[in-house]
């Protein structure tokens, strides 16, 4: 018996040392050579094999969305790899749906240069840049919300389209160890360039949030990149309906400037949702807009009044608020930021009450 | 106790904060193993399995869920719950696909006040893992308190 075991620890010992042989060869040892990436069948980078698509694409500027910064533990930095890739890892099966399989959509964290490949990336991404900006200011918004300023320094200004997101890096930490990127809608008026607002609500041990509540001060400095998304404003002069909740009141913030700055009047009505009155926030810079932006209303709804508390606006759900103040839909275009629960019901009451699903446009907390 | 190296990753995965602030055997020394074995026994003793538990977490999280953030009352007058929603993802650190919404639900006891939170990753953990995580972990379930909050006022039927 004692000879089995001394034997299975032997295996396994010598398979545990050559496999780690094997990641450091890996590593410091095998030399790829230089390898090509086509971009877009346009683009070309001649680049040294060996590191994985996502980094290679990060050191040549192009940054691809990547919430855990590479680990292979958040799915989001998907690439379309039409040539050279190898088969599908089983570290990426678990984010990748099957049409995206039979599409050529790979984890570019868990795709390796090792030869020539060409890839395929929407072109939006080549506006992505990385900026060093400095945090100007914290303002308190509700008891876990808060609005964090941040003053771009290098380069010194940003071009977004309003409704856009940013991803800010969050340091290592005491308690986190750990590198990650989190993507935040940007709150601020797009015509004021040299700044980024981002709108934050703490999320119960939340690695980024737990470190922007914590740890972040004014006058920190804070790394970003960005801009991403394709949440915006169409261009049609249909009447809108906005609906948020919590944070996803930020690319609505964003939405508004642009419309004051081009003088846009179209009819908006905007449902925001809290608990209670002490989730609501920005009254003040809502009703700012109210006053400059003729076919604007605010419809802050609370979902529990408190008793005692002189509470005169809508309440229940934000989705039965719209309910009782609409009959019919059609005409309209809906405008979603929030958790996948109110997203999923507002598009219920939207499509109900006659909306076309192709005019619902959402940014969906993921 | 000797570890494969599958362990042995298991287990610095789960002491890291890769996933997790903190991560998710918080200040526990004890190995994950131990702590799976030490909260089964607990829950056996009570005469409870885990996979009661996590059904009975699952069921209030879907009671909750339609309230989009606001209390619904799951038993008369006993027990309420929440469930909300933030942003992000959690994934379970065991070396499968497991990707959950970050959705965390809130049951309070009407009578004592006592209250338990948990996440979706939660339920899957103890359902999948028996893993109800280290001490001092941030949603560290002590199956104890679990039994006393959920199950309390069901009948043997119920649970």
């Amino acid at each position: 018996m004692a000879a089995f075991i001394v034997t299975i620890l032997i295996i396994s010992s010598i398979s545990a040392a050559l496999a780690a042989l094997l990641v450091l060869c890996e590593k410091y040892v095998v030399n790829y050579g230089p390898c090509k990436i086509t971009v877009n069948g346009e683009k070309e980078l001649n680049i040294q094999g060996g590191k994985p698509l996502l980094t290679v694409l990060r050191d040549e500027k192009i940054f691809i969305p990547s919430a855990c910064g590479g680990r292979g533990t958040c799915g989001v930095c998907k690439v379309k790899v039409l040539d050279g890739a190898g088969p599908v890892l089983a570290t990426e099966t678990p984010f990748l749906t099957k049409e995206e399989q039979a599409d050529n959509v790979r984890l570019s964290c868990q795709v390796k240069v090792r030869n020539d490949i060409a890839i395929e990336i929407p072109d939006e991404l080549f506006n992505v840049r990385q900026y060093e900006s400095v945090c100007a200011g914290i303002e308190e918004l509700t008891y876990d919300m808060k609005r964090f300023s941040f003053e771009l320094k290098n380069p010194p200004s940003i071009k977004f389209v309003a409704g856009q997101y940013v991803q800010l890096f969050c340091p290592k930490y005491k308690g986190s160890n750990e590198e990650v990127y989190r993507a935040y809608s940007i709150a601020s008026d797009p015509n004021a360039n040299n700044r980024v607002d981002l709108i934050i609500r703490r999320v119960p041990n939340g690695i980024c949030t737990t470190w922007c509540f914590d740890h972040l001060k004014e006058g920190d400095p804070v790394k970003m990149n960005g801009p991403y998304g394709d949440f915006r404003l169409s261009q049609s002069d249909a009447p809108m309906i906005f609906i948020a909740g919590g944070s996803g009141m930020a690319p609505f913030v964003s939405i508004l400037h642009y419309m004051q700055n081009t003088h846009n009047n179209r009819k908006v009505k905007y449902f925001f949702g809290g608990n209670t009155p002490k989730d609501l926030c920005l009254d003040s810079q809502m009703k700012e807009f109210e006053e400059s932006l003729e076919g604007f209303e605010f419809v802050p709804v609370v979902a529990n009044p408190p008793e005692g508390e002189n509470w005169t606006g809508e309440t229940g759900l934000v989705t039965e608020a719209v309910q009782r103040q609409f009959k019919d839909l059609s005409g309209h275009e809906g405008y979603l930021c929030g958790s996948p629960g109110m997203i999923d019901a507002s598009i219920k009451v939207f499509t109900a009450l006659g909306m076309p699903e192709e005019k619902i446009y959402y940014d969906k907390f993921a | 106790m000797k570890q494969s190296p599958q362990e042995k990753n298991l287990e610095a995965m789960l002491r890291s904060t890769k996933l997790v602030v903190g991560g998710f055997m918080g200040t526990d020394a004890r190995h994950p193993f131990e702590v799976v074995e030490q909260d089964t026994a607990e829950l056996e003793r009570l005469g409870l399995r885990r996979e009661q538990v996590a059904r009975r977490m699952q069921e209030l999280t879907e009671r909750a869920k339609p309230r989009l953030g606001n209390w619904v009352e799951a038993q008369a007058g006993k027990l309420r719950v929440k469930s909300e929603d933030f942003k992000g993802v959690l994934t379970c650190p065991w070396p499968h696909p497991g990707v959950f919404e970050k959705r965390i639900t809130t049951a309070e006891r009407l009578d004592t006040g006592q209250k338990l939170s948990w996440t979706d990753l939660n339920i899957h953990m103890i359902e999948s893992h028996g893993f109800f995580e280290g001490r001092g972990a941030f949603f560290r379930i002590e199956p104890g308190e679990a039994v006393q909050i959920l199950f309390e006022g069901l009948t043997l039927s119920q649970k």
